[in-house]
């Protein structure tokens, strides 16, 4: 077990950062808008690809967790100052958290308010919790509350990322993206 | 002489008619399940009246008069309740009220009866047949309880964007309890 630390993020570790990436701007786009629109078809579709989208986000999240038991995350720069150490490891766990809890609340939610939630169409994932107005209606709040947080901790994340790359000109940032070929190869 | 026959045929009838029994609502639950993209939402209306002559003896001379309060749906969240009572689907305010009238019932098997009537939701009348069960209740109360489907857009229920494709399903389940009161 006393492998040494990797220097850069592996290819899977990576794929599930971007993809969660890209999966967060659909679901927050989608969510957007399906909030403010009116009722028809086209919303109920909206609702569930974000329903959808949501459960991907939580299972990739569980995986990511788990790979990261496996293939360590690199070692933070060691000139980094103790408060940025604490800020990377708050953030980065912060970030997990929500990644799990915000799924986990749109769920009971939609339990709450009798929309059971069907994978994809066709995998129903039991509800945990009974019909309830009451908690539906808190449940939104909670849900909207944390994917603000989301959206302020990503925000700070992203800045810090380029802070590295473009003030401390380390290698956090290109550690989280593909190696590009020499050559000028990207395919 | 023709006239006293008429009243006659007209006691009797009366007389033949199963004794009213009275609808315990509190206690009584109309039911529906709709789908929509895979998934069944429940939803069930809160206020209704129901006037049941019910006698097992003689299942022929019972008879069923039900009135639903569409503003009373319960569809789990204001959004659908709202949804629910638009003019696209029940049209709460063109049609505040969804009806039922039984026109025969039958004794199907033991304990099981068929009530064949007219259902009218949104002003469309449709006959439909309901099977039920009758249960004898401790409390001397008599718990009708059965279950149909029927296809909403026999009733106009969510026309235009919402019949394309397969998004809500057309066949609507309903289930329905009735507790009527012990006979008198
Ligand atoms: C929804 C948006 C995002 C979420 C939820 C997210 C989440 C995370 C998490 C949980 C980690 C920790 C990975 C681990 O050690 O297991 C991480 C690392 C990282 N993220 Fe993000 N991230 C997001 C967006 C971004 C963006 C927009 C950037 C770049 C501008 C970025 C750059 C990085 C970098 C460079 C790392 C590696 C940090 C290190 O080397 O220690 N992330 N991210």
């Amino acid at each position: 077990m006393s492998q040494p630390l990797p220097q850069r993020y592996g290819a899977i570790a990576q794929a599930g950062h971007w993809l969660t990436l890209l999966l967060v701007i659909g679901a927050f786009a989608l969510g957007w808008i399906m909030s403010d629109m009116k009722m028809s078809p086209t919303r109920l579709k909206l609702f569930s690809y974000h329903k959808w989208i949501g459960v991907t986000i939580f299972g990739i999240a569980v995986l990511r967790l788990l790979w990261r038991q496996w293939a360590k995350a690199p070692p933070l720069p060691p000139a980094m100052p103790a408060w940025e150490r604490i800020g990377a490891h708050l953030s980065h766990w912060g970030l997990y958290a929500l990644l799990l809890a915000i799924p986990l609340s749109g769920w009971l939610m939609s339990s709450a308010k009798g929309f059971q939630t069907v994978y994809l169409g066709h995998f129903p994932i039991p509800d945990l919790i009974g019909r309830d107005r009451e908690l539906g209606k808190l449940l939104e709040d909670v849900h909207e509350l944390l994917t603000t947080i989301l959206l302020f901790v990503v925000g700070l994340h992203a800045a810090a990322a380029l802070k590295h790359h473009f003030f401390n000109r380390d290698d956090v940032l290109t550690r989280m993206l593909p190696r590009w070929r020499k050559t000028g190869d990207a395919s | 002489m023709k006239l006293f026959t008429a009243v006659l045929l007209s006691l009797a009838a009366v007389s033949a008619q199963a004794t009213p029994r009275t609808v315990d609502t509190a206690r009584s639950d109309i039911s529906f399940s709709v789908k929509q993209m895979g998934v069944a939402v429940e939803g069930r209306f809160k206020r209704f009246e129901a006037q049941v002559n019910f006698d097992p003896a003689k299942p022929e001379t019972s008879s069923a008069a039900l009135s639903v309060d569409i503003a009373s749906i319960d569809a789990g969240s204001d959004e659908a309740d709202s949804t629910a009572a638009e003019r696209a689907w029940l049209d709460k305010a063109g049609f505040p009220k969804a009806t039922f009238k039984s026109s025969s019932v039958r004794a199907t098997g033991p304990g099981k009866y068929e009530a064949k009537g007219l259902l009218t939701i949104k002003g469309k009348p449709r006959e439909i047949t309901v099977p039920f069960r009758a249960t004898d209740q401790a409390s001397g109360a008599t718990l009708l309880s059965g279950q149909f489907s029927i296809r909403r857009t026999d009733f106009g229920v969510g026309g235009g964007e919402w019949n394309e494709g397969d998004l809500v399903s057309n066949d609507v389940p309903v289930t329905f309890q009735l507790l009527l009161a012990p006979a008198k």
